[in-house]
Order: C-alpha cells, then sequence, then structure tokens
C-alpha cells in the first residue's frame, strides 16, 4: 500500500470580492460578494514510501494548498486524501507525529532561544527518549555540523544556518513522511549544495518519505527520482525525472544586453542564427525586458559556448548572464507539449 | 502534559533573554508605585477610611492589583492573532499539539516571568520600603489558587479575541476595548468599594473581577471567614471552566475557516 493516497482531490477558497478606494472599502463591511478559487481542482497520485518526489509548478499553482491538505492543516473540499491509511484533516494530532514539516519562509525554531532549545522542546513535543535524541544529535552533528551552533540564538543564525537546523529538527522523531517547501528559497549555491546533500543522506539513511516543492530546477535535479508539475491546480505531469530532466536540463537561457538595441536587432538576431546553426537549432529569442534580449538553448543540439562566440562576434554586447531555465518555461514547455 | 511544560519553561527563558526590557519593567513598576503612593496620600489626608479601607487597606490594594494586572498581561490576544494572520500558525498544526493548551502553557512561562520581574519584587517593595503591613488569615493560603484561577480567566478571553484573527484583519480595537473593559471593572485601577453599591453586585457575578478583585481581597484582607472568600471562588471556578470550554468551542469553530496566506 502507498504512504500517500490522494484522489480527485480538491481545494476551493472563497475570497471576499474588494472593491476599490475608500467608500468601496466601506462597503465592503457589509458585503457578502464573495468568489469562489479553486485552488487544487482534483488530482489525483499515489506516493510510496522512501520515494523524494519534486512537486514543482509556478507561484499560485496550489503546491502549498496540496501540502497543507496533506499536513491536515486544510481540510479538502472534496476527494480522498490518506497518509499512512489515514485522512490527516480528521487525526492531525495522531498523523503530526509521523510527519515533519518544514516551511522555507518561517521557522520552526524558537527565535529568541539557543538552536538547541529548541530541539530539547522538539524532543518533548514528540516524546522522543533520550537515546533515540543523543542518537540523532550526533547524526545530524556528523552531516550538518550543527555542533558550534547550539548555542547560538536563533535569530543570529544566516538564512542557511537556520534552514539546516529546520530540516534537522524536522527530522528529529524520525517521522515517515517529509515535507519541505521551498527549504532553498533565497539561499546561495554553496548552501543549497549542502542542504541538498543533507536531504538526500537522511531520505537514505532513515528511508523516510521525501516531497519537496521548490522553485529551483536544480534542486529538482539533484534530489528526485521523480516529479510532479502541477499549474493552475491540475496534475500536468506525473512520472520519472528522466523525462523532464531533457526539458530543463540541456535549456539554458543567454540574457544578452546588446548595444544599440532597436526594434529590428531580435528580428536581426534571429535570421543570423538560423544561418549559422540551421532552421532547426531549437533556439528561441525573445525581447523579455527593456533591452534584455533573452535566447534559449537546447545544449544537447546547439553547444552554448558555440551560440556565445557566435552572437558576441557578430553583435556588441554589452553584458551577458546565463539563466538556467525557469519553473515558467519548464511548465511553458510542458502545455506546448514537450512531454508528448 | 510532560509535552507541553517543555514550552512554558522555553517562553520563560525567552522573557529572561531580553535583560533590558526585563530590567524597564521593574524600574516603570516602581515609579507606578510611587505615583500611587502619594497619589492616595493626598486622598486620605482628608479622612482616614473611605468606603471602610484605611490608606493601608487600599494602598496595598492598588499596589498589589498593578502587580497583578501587569502579571497576567502576557499579550496573548496580540500573539495568538498575530500567528494566525501570518500563518505561522501552520508550525503547530503540523505538530502534536492542542493550539490551546500549547497558548496556556506558552503563555504560562510568560506568567512566571512576570512572576519573577514583578510581582516578587513589588511585593518586597510594598512590604519593606512602603512598609504596608499584610494581616494573616485563611485568605493568604487560598491565594494561590485564586491567581490560578484568574490566569485561566485571563488566558481564555485573551485565546478567545486573539482567536479572531480567523475571522479578522486587525485586533487593535476588540484588544484595547477588552483592555479598558477589564481596567476598569475588575478593581484593577480602583477597589471595587468605591463602585456604587448596585454595580458592585452586578460586577460581583462579571469574569472581570474574578481576574484581580478576588485575588487582591485575599490578601488586602486576609482575616475574613471562610463564608466570604468561597463564593467567591465559586464564581472564579464557575467563570474559568465556562471560558476555557468556550474558548475551545470557538477554536473548533474559526478552525473551519482557516486561511493561511499563500498558495
Amino acid at each position: 500500500m502507498s504512504l500517500i493516497h490522494i484522489e480527485n482531490l480538491s481545494k476551493q477558497f472563497k475570497i471576499l470580492n474588494r472593491r476599490e478606494g475608500l467608500s468601496g472599502a466601506f462597503r465592503d463591511l457589509f458585503s457578502g460578494n464573495y468568489r469562489t478559487v479553486e485552488a487544487v481542482a482534483g488530482i489525483s497520485f499515489d506516493i510510496d514510501a522512501g520515494e523524494i518526489v519534486g512537486y514543482i509548478g509556478p507561484n499560485g499553482a496550489g503546491k502549498s494548498t496540496t501540502i497543507k491538505m496533506m499536513t491536515g492543516i486544510l481540510k479538502p473540499t472534496d476527494g480522498i486524501i490518506q497518509v499512512n491509511g489515514l485522512a490527516p484533516y480528521n487525526n492531525r494530532i495522531r498523523q503530526a507525529q509521523i510527519m515533519g514539516v518544514v516551511f522555507g519562509q518561517r521557522s520552526q525554531l524558537w527565535w529568541d532561544l539557543p538552536v538547541i532549545e529548541s530541539f530539547k522542546i522538539l524532543k518533548e513535543i514528540y516524546k522522543v527518549d533520550q537515546k533515540t535524541f543523543d542518537r540523532h544529535m550526533n547524526l545530524f552533528n556528523d552531516l550538518v555540523g550543527l555542533g558550534a551552533l547550539y548555542t547560538q540564538q536563533v535569530r543570529t543564525l544566516s538564512l542557511g544556518q537556520r534552514m539546516l537546523c529546520d530540516i534537522t529538527a524536522s527530522f528529529l522523531h524520525n517521522p515517515q513522511v517529509v515535507f519541505l517547501d521551498e527549504p532553498t528559497i533565497g539561499l546561495d549555491i554553496s548552501i543549497k549544495a549542502k542542504i541538498r546533500s543533507v536531504i538526500k543522506e537522511l531520505n537514505s539513511e532513515r528511508n523516510t518519505t521525501i516531497i519537496l516543492t521548490t522553485h529551483d530546477l536544480g534542486d529538482v535535479e539533484a534530489l528526485c527520482q521523480r516529479i510532479i508539475i502541477i499549474d493552475k491546480g491540475k496534475i500536468l505531469y506525473d512520472g520519472d525525472i528522466k523525462k523532464v530532466n531533457a526539458l530543463f536540463g540541456a535549456y539554458r537561457t543567454l540574457k544578452l544586453q546588446i548595444d544599440d538595441f532597436n526594434e529590428k536587432t531580435i528580428q536581426l538576431l534571429k535570421e543570423k542564427l538560423c544561418d549559422q546553426f540551421g532552421e532547426d537549432n531549437a533556439i528561441t529569442v525573445a525581447e523579455t525586458e527593456e533591452s534584455w534580449t533573452d535566447v534559449t538553448i537546447d545544449q544537447a543540439r546547439t553547444p552554448l559556448s558555440d551560440v556565445l562566440n557566435f552572437v558576441m562576434s557578430n553583435f556588441k554586447v554589452d553584458d551577458v548572464r546565463i539563466l538556467e531555465i525557469s519553473m515558467e518555461n519548464v511548465v511553458r514547455k510542458v502545455y506546448d507539449g514537450a512531454l508528448g | 502534559m510532560r509535552s507541553y511544560l517543555p514550552i512554558a519553561r522555553g517562553s520563560y527563558m525567552v522573557g529572561l533573554v531580553y535583560r533590558f526590557g526585563f530590567l524597564f519593567t521593574i524600574v516603570g513598576n516602581v515609579v507606578y508605585l510611587g505615583v500611587a503612593y502619594y497619589l492616595w496620600r493626598s486622598i486620605y489626608s482628608y479622612s482616614d477610611t473611605i468606603r471602610g479601607l484605611t490608606f493601608n487597606e487600599t494602598f496595598l490594594y492598588v499596589g498589589l492589583g498593578s502587580a497583578i494586572f501587569i502579571l497576567l498581561k502576557t499579550y496573548a490576544d496580540w500573539y495568538i492573532h498575530y500567528e494566525i494572520r501570518e500563518g505561522i500558525i501552520a508550525n503547530y498544526l503540523t505538530k502534536p499539539l492542542d493550539f490551546q493548551l500549547y497558548n496556556l502553557f506558552a503563555n504560562l512561562g510568560s506568567l512566571l516571568m512576570n512572576l519573577t520581574a514583578i510581582t516578587v519584587p513589588t511585593v518586597l517593595l510594598l512590604t519593606f520600603v512602603f512598609k504596608v503591613k499584610v494581616a494573616f488569615g485563611p485568605g493568604l493560603f487560598l491565594f494561590p489558587i485564586s491567581l490560578l484561577l484568574a490566569f485561566l480567566i485571563s488566558f481564555s478571553i485573551d485565546y478567545s479575541i486573539g482567536l479572531m484573527g480567523f475571522y479578522s484583519e486587525s485586533v487593535w480595537g476588540l484588544s484595547t476595548t477588552k483592555e479598558i473593559i477589564v481596567t476598569v471593572f475588575s478593581g484593577a485601577l480602583i477597589p471595587l468599594q468605591f463602585f456604587p453599591a448596585a454595580m458592585q453586585k452586578v460586577l460581583f457575578w462579571l469574569p472581570f473581577q474574578a481576574i484581580y478583585h478576588t485575588p487582591i481581597m485575599m490578601l488586602t484582607k486576609p482575616d475574613q471567614a471562610l463564608n466570604v472568600f468561597l463564593p467567591m471562588m465559586a464564581v472564579q471556578l464557575a467563570w474559568a471552566v465556562t471560558l476555557f470550554v468556550a474558548a475551545r468551542l470557538f477554536y473548533n469553530q474559526a478552525i473551519k475557516v482557516l486561511r493561511i496566506a499563500g498558495g
């Protein structure tokens, strides 16, 4: 039996329609004018024990709403949701014992106290015995080197240190499933790598199921075997990461600031790239923001360095940035049928 | 219970972290006591007793009133409202914790902090600096129980106001109104004996006087018969149970409209 079973799950919110201006604000006091927003619109999937699943999608896609239903915070409007055979909403306290949760933007640690105090409080909340607690703390120390941070106040930690503490804290009671909601948000590359390796270690050490929502496709590439893409409350893709990998793994976006940029530049660039790399080069050119031109390249077909060299020798380029493909672009490509 | 005690311990420690806040509360309370002392001194310069209270009793009443007022002032309504509005409540809801008990114990920690920072110093000041004399009687033994009941009542009111966070964007108006009502009708500002007799009768049955007047009476006039104290404590107990249960029912209702920012 799967650890998490979701069938035709949906969640609607009622939102008050607010009117404009001061008089509108007054009238809203007595308004009963609600509209319904469907955050999750009938999704189904099963997750087995020990899996690391990347649950991704653009802002407002319904990711956090699903997580909040799985953790029992929100009650589904319709459909079936079971974690370890029980509905989370009706068995919140019991279910919480087998779950760990990290909300990237809100720490579960006690802000004003030294780190170790939060761990001690969690130890009592989850009724972890001293021997298990010590063993876990030693493991965390080996993995993360938390020991040095124990006596520091949480609010004096860097964002990355705090996140490492938050993640390890969520594993303290040896939960069956851990939900990580944007664990790498706002972190630099090196600490991201550290966090990914810690998550991976904990998963293989304990066989803990991990559900990861993120905006960073690097997280997904590094951690997940399986990926679920959601947009506008519906599942767009659910399956092996390898297939999706080709979508964003090989794509890079070259952001160029071209001197003397004018309305003809884009057209000219397109034509020149076509001449050089052929019609079927999988290169797209678009103007995204003021004076920046985005050239998206599939590295599997055209090496990035070739394109960059070509552009640099044919145009006067003031500035260059190279980006991994964004979540929004992946979703757009999925919509366009890239996964067939 | 074992799960909740460390929470009280944690919030007590948070109080200790802010050393300056701690010190300024003590200093502020000393200043208040000084002002109250001279105010009531000048009022009592015209007569020895007012409404059956001597200066000594009134000053003890007002001094302890302020000490207990600050003792019970844990700002639970503000914190809980903030946590609900900002979605921080999600962190508690994903733990095997009862939200009401969690907050009760977190508040107990703040209460114990206030006890160390305010009540104990105030009592010492009243005894050694202002030389106020406390009589001896059964009230002294009932005081701790009465104070605990007062805490439960005060907490349940604050908690319920905090829960308004599920419905309303701002708690300012409600909290301030509650503060004023409690301050005036509880006896924290002026001894209840100074109110008109008819009003005193009404106030006796309300929860506000149960928060301050009852425990304060145990200390200012402890040498009264048990049949004076017991009905007062019965009212306290009734309110403590009623409000605690009402807050629980309110939570069960309020949690249904939970919406946490972000999607």
